[in-house]
């Protein structure tokens, strides 16, 4: 199992957010120039925004391994649902006002005019739909004191459209939606992962149609392209140690797909 | 973990139940095709059969038409000429009724002439009309009688009649039903045949017969002197004067 020839694509689609896995697709990329360009402005928020496993929070998580290179960036990746928790973390990790007191709005804002930065913070806030009303109206006086500068991802849900929500309406300058992946798209992801890792013979036995599968079952959702791969991997591994003669290495089994699929749930059966 | 057998069985589960769909359409295309087909071939064998029972009727109907159109085209009706000796004797003999046969029944009167019509029509001429009638039904009658030896029923003539309004037809069976006294019903085709085609002179004439044989003779006058007045006919003003005499009698 351990050297199995799919055990190593099987733990790339593992569902974990990490920068360095981050990769390049045309439509993708040239949105994450925009979010690079916007952030570069005096904009005091930014959103980013699209349904769950587009890759908001990929790019989110990029721009900071990116960002904090030259300036002070913040991640919350998990949201701080309490406002005074929110206040004195940002507080701590901006400012390094360590008190583990609660911190008032208005002792937040004197922090941040005595601690001067060449530019302005940036806190990134993932998952923001969970937040309070009263505290996304915080982060709003916070971003237009210019106190800090929030680049902030939003699921779009079809029965809400959070854009227009009016604490949004009015302040975010710059947002930018995120889509699913085209078939095509999908594929240069899938094969960029494992050719990135060296996996040249698995990344060889994915044609066309096999994409053209995987795609119509995630519809072009990242997170479910990778749950898919996953376990697609995880069954061929497993054929591979028990049934090595099930296994055609010239291309994928769309039949092992489709069980994949009824494993990881996109299929019901 | 993976358990691929149970994996496997719910991957058949569901390819059937996603087939399912397909499978039915397939099913239910064939079965429409095969019905169709029986329903095709049920029908070609009913046509099969039926056009023996067909060709009976269509012979029998052919036999008939062959029967009754020439009757019907060539041989108008000639009961005018029952009223017509007074006019006859006063006028020019029995010349008035020749000129109107058709050359075909010209040669069956010489056929039947030896039943001496000819003589039976000189004796008319003495004979006052109301008697002459009958004798001058006896030298119409062979063609009458030909008419109803011929296997036909005039009933199915008149349903005939009633589906395709042949105005030939409405007065065969107008002529039919006078001949054999039904002046009803003889008054009634010829208004039929009238209201279809009114240019038919003999249809007209039976149609004023048949009034003055209802005794509605004013009104058959009133016919026939418009008639008359369209038609400029002939044979419409004798049978008029016919009537006028009758009258004055």
């Amino acid at each position: 199992m351990e050297h199995s020839l799919f055990s190593k694509p099987k733990e790339l689609f593992i569902d974990i957010v990490n920068p360095r896995d981050y990769v390049q697709i045309d439509s993708v990329s040239h949105m994450y120039q925009n979010l690079k360009s916007s952030v570069q402005k005096p904009l005091k928020m930014i959103l980013l925004y699209g349904k769950p496993g587009t890759g908001k929070s990929m790019l989110l998580h990029k721009l900071h391994h990116d960002l904090s290179k030259h300036q002070k960036v913040f991640m919350i990746d998990i949201p701080i649902i309490d406002e005074n928790d929110f206040l004195r973390v940002l507080a701590q990790k901006i400012y390094g006002h360590v008190n583990r007191d609660a911190i008032t709005l208005t002792t937040f804002l004197e922090l941040s005019s005595a601690v001067n930065y060449p530019q302005t913070p940036i806190v990134l806030l993932d998952e923001a739909q969970l937040y309070s009303t009263a505290l996304m109206e915080k982060i709003r006086l916070i971003s237009d004191a210019r106190a800090l500068k929030f680049v902030i991802t939003l699921h779009k849900t079809d029965d809400e459209d959070i854009i227009a929500k009016e604490h949004f309406q009015t302040r975010i300058w710059e947002s930018i939606e995120l889509q699913n992946a085209s078939p095509e798209e999908l594929k240069i992801y899938i094969q960029k992962k494992l050719l990135k890792s060296n996996c040249f013979d698995v990344a060889n036995m994915i044609n066309d149609k096999n994409i053209k599968i995987i795609s119509r079952l995630t519809k072009g959702n990242y997170r479910d392209a990778n749950k898919l791969m996953f376990s697609l991997f995880s069954l061929y591994a497993w054929f591979e140690e028990y049934h090595p003669s099930k296994i055609n290495y010239n291309s994928l089994k769309p039949k092992y797909i489709e069980m994949a699929a009824i494993h990881t749930g996109l299929i019901h059966a | 973990m993976l358990n691929i057998p149970s994996l496997e069985r719910r991957w058949l589960k569901y390819k059937i139940k996603s087939y399912f769909p397909y499978i039915l359409f397939s099913l239910l295309t064939v079965t429409l095709i095969i019905v169709i087909t029986i329903f095709i071939h049920l029908e070609e064998s009913n046509k099969q059969t039926l056009p023996t029972l067909v060709k009976q009727k269509s012979k029998d109907i052919i036999l008939q038409t062959k029967d009754i159109n020439p009757e019907i085209i060539l041989e108008p009706s000639m009961q005018f000429i029952e009223t017509m000796p007074s006019t006859v004797s006063q006028s020019t003999t029995t010349s008035v009724s020749i000129p109107i046969l058709p050359p075909k029944n010209l040669a069956t009167m010489q056929k039947i002439a030896p039943i001496s019509p000819p003589a039976k029509i000189a004796q008319n001429v003495i004979i006052p009309p109301s008697l002459i009638t009958p004798t001058i039904k006896s030298t119409t009658q062979p063609s009458s009688i030909k008419r109803d030896t011929a296997t036909f029923d005039i009933h199915e003539i008149e349903d005939r009649f009633k589906n395709n309004s042949n105005p030939h037809l409405g007065l065969y069976i107008a002529r039919y039903h006078y001949d054999h006294g039904n002046y009803n019903e003889a008054y009634n085709y010829a208004l039929k045949t009238n209201s279809i085609n009114n240019t038919i002179e003999e249809s007209w004439l039976i149609f004023a017969k048949a009034m003055v044989k209802l005794g509605k003779t004013d009104q058959a006058k009133k016919t026939l002197q418009l008639y008359i007045s369209q038609s400029n006919s002939d044979a419409a003003r004798n049978l008029l004067d016919s009537f006028e005499k009758d009258v004055s009698k």
